[in-house]
């Protein structure tokens, strides 16, 4: 996150500050202290939901029904995640999200990456065409789709069940589908940043074109590839109602239906809010060690992207 | 998902009557799977709803079918309420990917039956699995004319659960006519007990004060529906509905049918409980009582054992009697696209077998074989099953019906009486609005 | 983001023949037309059809020309649930911009310590996914345990005591702003203040010296620097929120008045899987798709004008 602050930071100016008197200085310090304490407290609000699942969590859901709420873990218990990870199949479902969402990233990121480079780095007939496409295809109700993709995919299905109903594959490229043209609009600012005059220079001092952008280019555009990555993660890690009827085996249901399941009461029981949040806090662990994992070039991507595009 | 439903098995003291009655049932057949050619062996695939099914029940279905059909294996799925619809609607029509056996709500049937869903089941099938003795109510409402495709799974007609603890404090006497029930619950009700915990969109309890009026939601007159919400008797009967509502319930006119139980159980720490009474189907009672340690060492609720404190009594209805309540459910079908139409049978075999049936009956599920009604009434809470489900009634068996609950128009409805609208008013207005499309016309 | 930089398109455009662009667009296509074409091309042909429950089992659909179309416009439902969607969507876009921009000016403002634990509770939020935090919010505005009615009460507003927030269609509305706001709020700050932090302190320094004003820094300076920037979040937050459904749709599962609360997602949904009533639902997605097309069209111009030149 931290990236983009240090290259901003002025090494000549300051010289002038030392001639203004010292009075004027205290005041910015109290708004600043004041700043701060605002600081804390909206980070407090914006933190209590996230802290509200940990908590519910790891209480007995007999606890989360009294009629004093309770703020600290005060009946600590693990048996939440215990009912939660051995009552259905979280390891299956897991393993789903996982890969669905990894094959969809990579198909996007791929794809969207070179129609991003034919649309910024080339004129061609039917290219004013094409983004118009692209910008309008994102702007299609998805929920009217379902039944037509799920005739789609069952058909084949029967020839090809490695593309079909179930699949990781299946459902990765309609989801690829659903996020190539935001992806390509998003990338095609950041293949735009890159003078091709760079590459150029490279190939006088002898490098191939292929060698050229892999070596110019591609680390350039490595924020961009990161954040459209992030938005493609979020988008499939989330989806629910498509994987819903595209994966209608139970043994083949992703990370949110699993969670789904735990939040619908039915006529013999109630929603136990303990494991649902428990079941909640599963889900998202996966999603915040991807996002430490690539939180440095995260934003800073996503503003270069913004300004130069 | 797949969870252990909290149920004390101690409904075992009717084992000698169950073998009792199934030695003189009339045996329709001699083992299951031997009618018939044996099929060609095959994967089938059941889809179950809810976790009404208990894990007991699931096991005895998929050990048996291993067993009668040797290389066959039943794999079962279970499928949330909410999501049902949809995955029928995309699943069934899939010769590929079809479910061979689907579970479906009573309500939800006549809309698939009527498209095309489901097997026929043939005359011969359907004497050998109980004939007229299966639910007359749920077999109508997956038959087009005489034509069965979707047969009664299990029944659960509503009754009232209460704290009789609280109501002996009142001075208050079970009921014996349904103005008597309101007058009462009101008197219970509080700022924080609800004399009668009922939310305003529940409906499928609602209607019991349509029925006991003698009013109905839709006639058919010839091929067509009509919905008669503004029959004076269906009127008189959500008013009253609406009174005991606004006057019993705190809940908000916003809430579902959800799970009452926790209204009228103790609260954390020996709290009051939020609730006097519910209305709820009977395998509700096993998440009602004080607190006990299960057989796995987990905190279950023991089913009523304490009985000055919990109790129950059916609907009164409008002049003394039994209120016809709404009678829940499931149906059971094949589907029409099944890959493995003849090992399906064989499974719905075992389903309307007298083992099975008894089974059901012992889990408080009400069994589609009414010869088995007898097992329920071993105590008190079979009898009221029983007397219930004798009075209830089914809603109508129109095509669009499933139309109308996936938009939910009664909800609303309701909501909207609840929230104190002009009944009159909102009966004609939704009449307009329900009419075609009961009769399956989109609206 | 319509700011391009022409330069680097034309510089490459010493290919006589540039085959390449359209080899680089085929992957794009591809998956564009395998996962979306199908399923626009059953959209358009079902929202000509008379297609309910009886074709989707086998029976063969009958033209209908323009019936459908006829039926939904005549149909006042469509019109109040367009007209809510687009409040919705432009009320929560602003109030997301808004605080997000607030968040921003504010961690550039206080000490460092402050900022990074802002920036990792906001991350926190970000990374949480969507049905878990839905479903973390149906939990603090449940009716009877819920913490937010608890704690109004204990501040002495006693008719908070079981008050039912998703009751009511504009209850219902705060209570989903508040979760898409909480959701949305995080990418915005951090693109913002990544966008902020290249606003060099040089510049910043002498404004002060010449005697501006906090507000007159930030309306002169701070501002028009991330003007791209805010732009571009803006505009992917009213996309983003015009389309939103799951977050309604899971509310709604809790109780709440359906066809009052429903947006065009959940009305489209409703139509189709809900009442079977497909092709009206085709129908709708179509009249969706040409709408967004129709208010989007100034920007289409001028990215086309942007082309030509």
């Amino acid at each position: 996150m931290s990236t983009a602050t240090e290259t901003a930071r002025p090494s000549a100016a300051p010289v002038v500050r030392d001639v203004r008197p010292d009075a004027r200085r205290p005041r910015p310090r109290v708004g600043k202290i004041l700043l701060g304490a605002l600081g804390i407290v909206l980070s407090l609000v914006w933190a209590f939901p996230v802290y509200w699942m940990l908590l519910s969590a790891v209480t007995p859901d007999a606890r989360l029904r009294a009629s004093t709420p309770s703020f600290l873990p005060t009946h600590f218990t693990l048996s939440n995640f215990g009912s939660v990870l051995t009552g259905s199949g979280f390891g299956g479902a897991l393993r789903m999200s996982l890969m669905i969402t990894g094959v969809t990233i990579v198909v996007v990121l791929a794809f969207a990456f070179l129609a991003a480079l034919a649309i910024s780095r080339w004129r061609f007939r039917g290219r004013t065409g094409f983004v118009l496409a692209v910008l309008f295809i994102q702007m299609l109700p998805a929920e009217g789709l379902f039944i037509a993709q799920y005739k789609m995919l069952s058909t084949v299905g029967e020839s090809a069940p490695v593309l079909g109903l179930n699949s990781v594959l299946g459902i990765s490229i309609l989801y690829a589908a659903m996020l190539v043209p935001f992806t390509i609009w998003m990338l095609r600012g950041f293949v735009a940043g890159v003078p091709a005059e760079l590459e150029e220079a490279a190939m006088v001092d002898g490098l191939s074109r292929t060698k050229a952008f892999l070596r110019i280019t591609f680390p350039l555009l490595a924020p961009g590839l990161v954040a459209s990555g992030v938005y493609a993660f979020l988008q499939a890690w989330n989806e629910f109602t498509t994987a819903l009827v595209i994966l209608p085996a139970e043994d083949h249901q992703t990370l949110p239906i699993w969670l789904r399941s735990f939040l619908s009461a039915s006529a013999n029981r109630g929603i136990d809010w303990g494991e649902v949040m428990a079941a909640s806090t599963l889900i998202a662990v996966p999603v915040i060690v991807f996002f430490l994992f690539v939180q440095g070039r995260m934003t800073s991507g996503l503003v270069s992207g913004a300004v130069k595009g | 998902m797949k969870r252990t439903r909290v149920v004390a098995t101690g409904v075992a003291t009717s084992l000698t009557l169950a073998l009792a009655l199934a030695a003189c049932a009339p045996a329709a057949d001699e083992g299951s799977g031997e009618t018939g050619a044996s099929p060609e062996a095959g994967d089938i695939t059941l889809w179950l709803a809810g976790a009404d099914t208990n894990d007991d029940l699931r096991k005895y279905l998929v050990d048996t079918f291993a067993e009668e059909n040797p290389g066959s294996t039943l794999t079962i799925e279970e499928q949330d309420w909410t999501d049902l619809v949809t995955k029928l609607t995309t699943a069934l029509p899939d010769a590929a990917n079809t479910p061979d056996v689907v579970e479906i709500g009573n309500t939800q049937a006549p809309t698939f039956t009527y498209a095309g869903a489901f097997r026929e089941v043939s005359p011969e099938l359907y004497d050998e699995l109980g004939g007229d003795k299966l639910l007359q109510s749920f077999v109508e409402a997956g038959s087009i004319d005489e034509t069965k495709y979707a047969l009664p799974y299990y029944y659960g007609s509503r009754y009232m659960f209460f704290r009789k603890d609280i109501w002996s404090k009142a001075g208050l006497e079970v009921p014996t006519t349904l103005e008597e029930f309101g007058d009462s619950v009101k008197e219970l009700t509080s700022k924080k007990q609800s004399g009668f915990a009922m939310g305003g969109q529940d409906w499928r309890n609602g209607i019991s004060w349509v029925f006991a009026n003698g009013g109905e939601l839709a006639v058919k007159d010839g091929e067509q529906w009509t919905s008669t919400l503004s029959d004076p008797n269906t009127v008189k009967g959500l008013e009253q509905w609406q009174d005991v509502f606004e006057g019993a319930s705190n809940l908000p006119p916003t809430a579902k049918d959800e799970a009452y139980w926790d209204f009228i159980n103790d609260g954390t720490d020996g709290a009051a409980p939020q609730g006097a009474t519910i209305m709820a189907p009977g395998w509700a009672r096993w998440s009602i009582g004080d607190m006990t340690k299960g057989d796995d060492g987990k905190e279950v609720r023991d089913g009523m054992v304490d009985d000055k404190k919990f109790d129950i009594f059916a609907l009164p209805g409008v002049d003394g009697g039994v209120a016809p309540v709404f009678a829940g459910g499931s149906n059971l079908a094949v589907s029409a696209k099944s890959q493995h139409p003849e090992l399906a049978e064989n499974l719905l075999r075992i389903v309307y077998s007298d083992e099975y049936q008894t089974q059901l009956a012992e889990a408080g599920l009400g069994p589609a074989n009414t010869d088995f009604n007898k097992l329920m009434e071993v105590d008190k809470f079979g009898e009221v099953a029983v007397e219930t489900a004798e009075a209830s009634k089914l809603t109508p068996a129109a095509p669009g019906w499933a139309a109308v609950e996936g938009a939910s128009v009664y909800e609303e409805l309701f909501q909207k009486i609840a929230e104190g609208g002009d009944v009159t008013a909102l009966a004609k207005q939704y009449d307009e609005k329900l009419t075609p499309m009961l009769n399956g016309q989109a609206g | 983001m319509t700011a391009a930089t022409p330069a680097p398109a034309i510089a490459i455009r010493r290919r006589r023949t540039p085959a390449t662009p359209y080899l680089l667009l085929i992957p794009a296509v591809l998956v564009l037309l395998v996962g979306l074409g199908y399923p626009v091309y059953w959209q358009v042909v079902t929202s000509l059809q008379e297609y309910g429950m009886m074709q989707q089992f086998g029976a063969p659909p009958t033209f209908a020309g323009l019936d459908n179309y006829a039926r939904i416009f005549s149909d006042e439902r469509l019109w109040t649930v367009v007209g809510r969607s687009v409040l919705f969507c432009l009320v929560n876009a602003f109030l997301t911009v808004a605080i997000g921009l607030g968040l921003a000016l504010l961690m550039k403002a206080v000490h460092a310590a402050v900022r990074v634990t802002m920036q990792v509770v906001l991350l926190l939020a970000w990374a949480t996914p969507l049905v878990a935090a839905v479903t973390v919010f149906r939990w603090l505005f449940d009716y009877r345990a819920g913490v937010v009615n608890w704690l109004l009460v204990q501040m002495g507003f006693e008719q908070y005591q079981g008050y039912a927030w998703l009751a009511q269609p504009l209850t219902f509305f705060l209570v989903a702003t508040v979760v898409i706001v909480w959701m949305s709020v995080p990418f915005v700050a951090m693109s913002l203040y990544a966008g902020l932090t290249q606003v060099s302190e040089e510049v910043l320094e002498a404004a002060r010296l010449d005697g501006a004003r906090p507000a007159q820094i930030l309306r002169h300076i701070l501002l028009p620097l991330v003007r791209p920037v805010l732009a571009i979040v803006l505009l992917l937050q009213i996309i983003w929120d015009l389309r939103v459904f799951a977050q309604i749709r899971l509310l709604q599962d809790a109780g709440a008045p359906i066809s009052e609360t429903n947006l065009l997602g959940n009305f489209i949904y409703e139509l189709g899987i809900g009442s079977q009533d497909f092709s009206g639902a085709a129908a709708v997605s179509i009249f969706v798709l040409l709408l967004t097309v129709l208010l989007a069209a100034p920007y289409v111009r001028s990215l086309m004008k942007e082309d030509a030149a």
